[in-house]
């Protein structure tokens, strides 16, 4: 009887453990995603050009991370993060490219692809509308020329400079080595100025 | 000297460029960041630890062996009082026979007989004591 009271009261401290450290963990994710949602939306809206395809790839992406690798040290989440995002934008664009061909096949264009960034931008806070006008256009004018960009090139740009994330961080996102992230963050730098001009130097 | 100015041309470049995206972030608007809100706690559901399938078919299992214990009693066999022939039939003479019910018609008369026969044998007791 002793013995039973007593292996109950230690799987109850093993649930309370558990349950805390549950807590823990969903609080520490919940930061995290916090956190870096946003800017995740947005990388994927310019990689796509759709918001509510790429509000699906976001979440896609935000499941899987808290599925599978929730328990990984939380300094491994963010490249971890953008490399399921990423997979989740190439897969998206392979099967953009396969509805277009059939689109295209059966005479249909792409009709629905009249993305325009200044219209999709949303309304604005605590700017004057030409302050406000000026950012957007600056902003279209650089999703435009990202647009033209090579895949890997806009990846390695945009995880560098808009996510902050240093050499290391973006290889292991992009699964490459360093020295083609730093190729391909050049490369970009490089073809962004000479396509912006004058107006963004 | 011109590969330090390019370099720090390129930062300028990404700074400016990181500026303008972190506009763009502040700009959205409140219902995408509602739907960033719910999406993160879905995300987060995730982490719960799900019950057993067991416990989540629990109350239908219960509605289910209540429904076939209902229909069981419902259609089974029926109690059969234990009422014999013979105690029904004994049961029946006394209250259709024609003596019976005279009885019960006088049942003063013949409980005062049986009060006077007592009284009868009262003294004969009573002589025998001592």
């Amino acid at each position: 009887m002793n013995s039973c009271v007593a292996s109950f009261a230690v799987s109850c401290q093993i649930e309370d453990r558990t349950g805390v450290e549950t807590l823990q963990g969903e609080a520490k994710l919940n930061r995290f995603f916090a956190d870096v949602e946003k800017r995740a939306l947005r990388i994927a809206e310019i990689n796509i050009r759709d918001r509510d395809e790429a509000f699906d790839l976001v979440q896609d992406a935000m499941i899987k991370l808290a599925r599978n690798y929730a328990g990984k040290p939380a300094e491994e989440w963010t490249p971890l993060f953008y490399r399921i995002l990423q997979n989740r934008i190439r897969d998206w664009q392979r099967r953009q490219v396969v509805r277009n061909k059939v689109m295209v096949w059966f005479g249909r264009g792409n009709e629905d692809n009249d993305y325009d960034p200044v219209a999709a931008a949303p309304d604005p806070a605590g700017r004057t509308p030409d302050e406000t006008l000026e950012s957007q256009e600056a902003m279209a004018s650089l999703e435009d020329a990202l647009g033209e960009l090579p895949g890997r090139q806009r990846e390695a740009f945009m995880l560098r400079t808009f996510e902050g994330m240093d050499v290391a961080g973006t290889a292991a996102a992009m699964g490459c080595s360093e020295g083609s992230v730093k190729t391909h963050y050049s490369r970009a730098v490089h073809s962004l100025r000479a396509t912006l001009g004058e107006h963004w130097q | 000297m011109n590969e330090r100015t390019d370099v720090t041309a390129e930062d300028a470049f990404a700074k400016k460029a990181k500026q303008q995206f972190d506009e763009s972030v502040d700009r959205l608007d409140g219902e995408t960041q509602s739907r960033l809100n719910r999406a993160r706690h879905a995300a987060l559901a995730e982490l719960r630890p799900s019950r057993p399938a067991w416990v989540q078919w629990a109350p239908a299992a219960g509605v289910a062996a209540a429904a076939v214990l209902a229909v069981v009693l419902w259609t089974g066999n029926p109690v059969v009082e234990d009422l014999s022939a013979p105690a029904v039939a004994s049961d029946m003479e006394i209250l259709l026979t024609e003596d019976s019910l005279e009885m019960l018609e006088d049942l003063e008369f013949y409980s005062w007989i049986a009060l006077d026969e007592e009284l009868e044998e009262m003294p004969e007791a009573e002589n025998n004591v001592g």
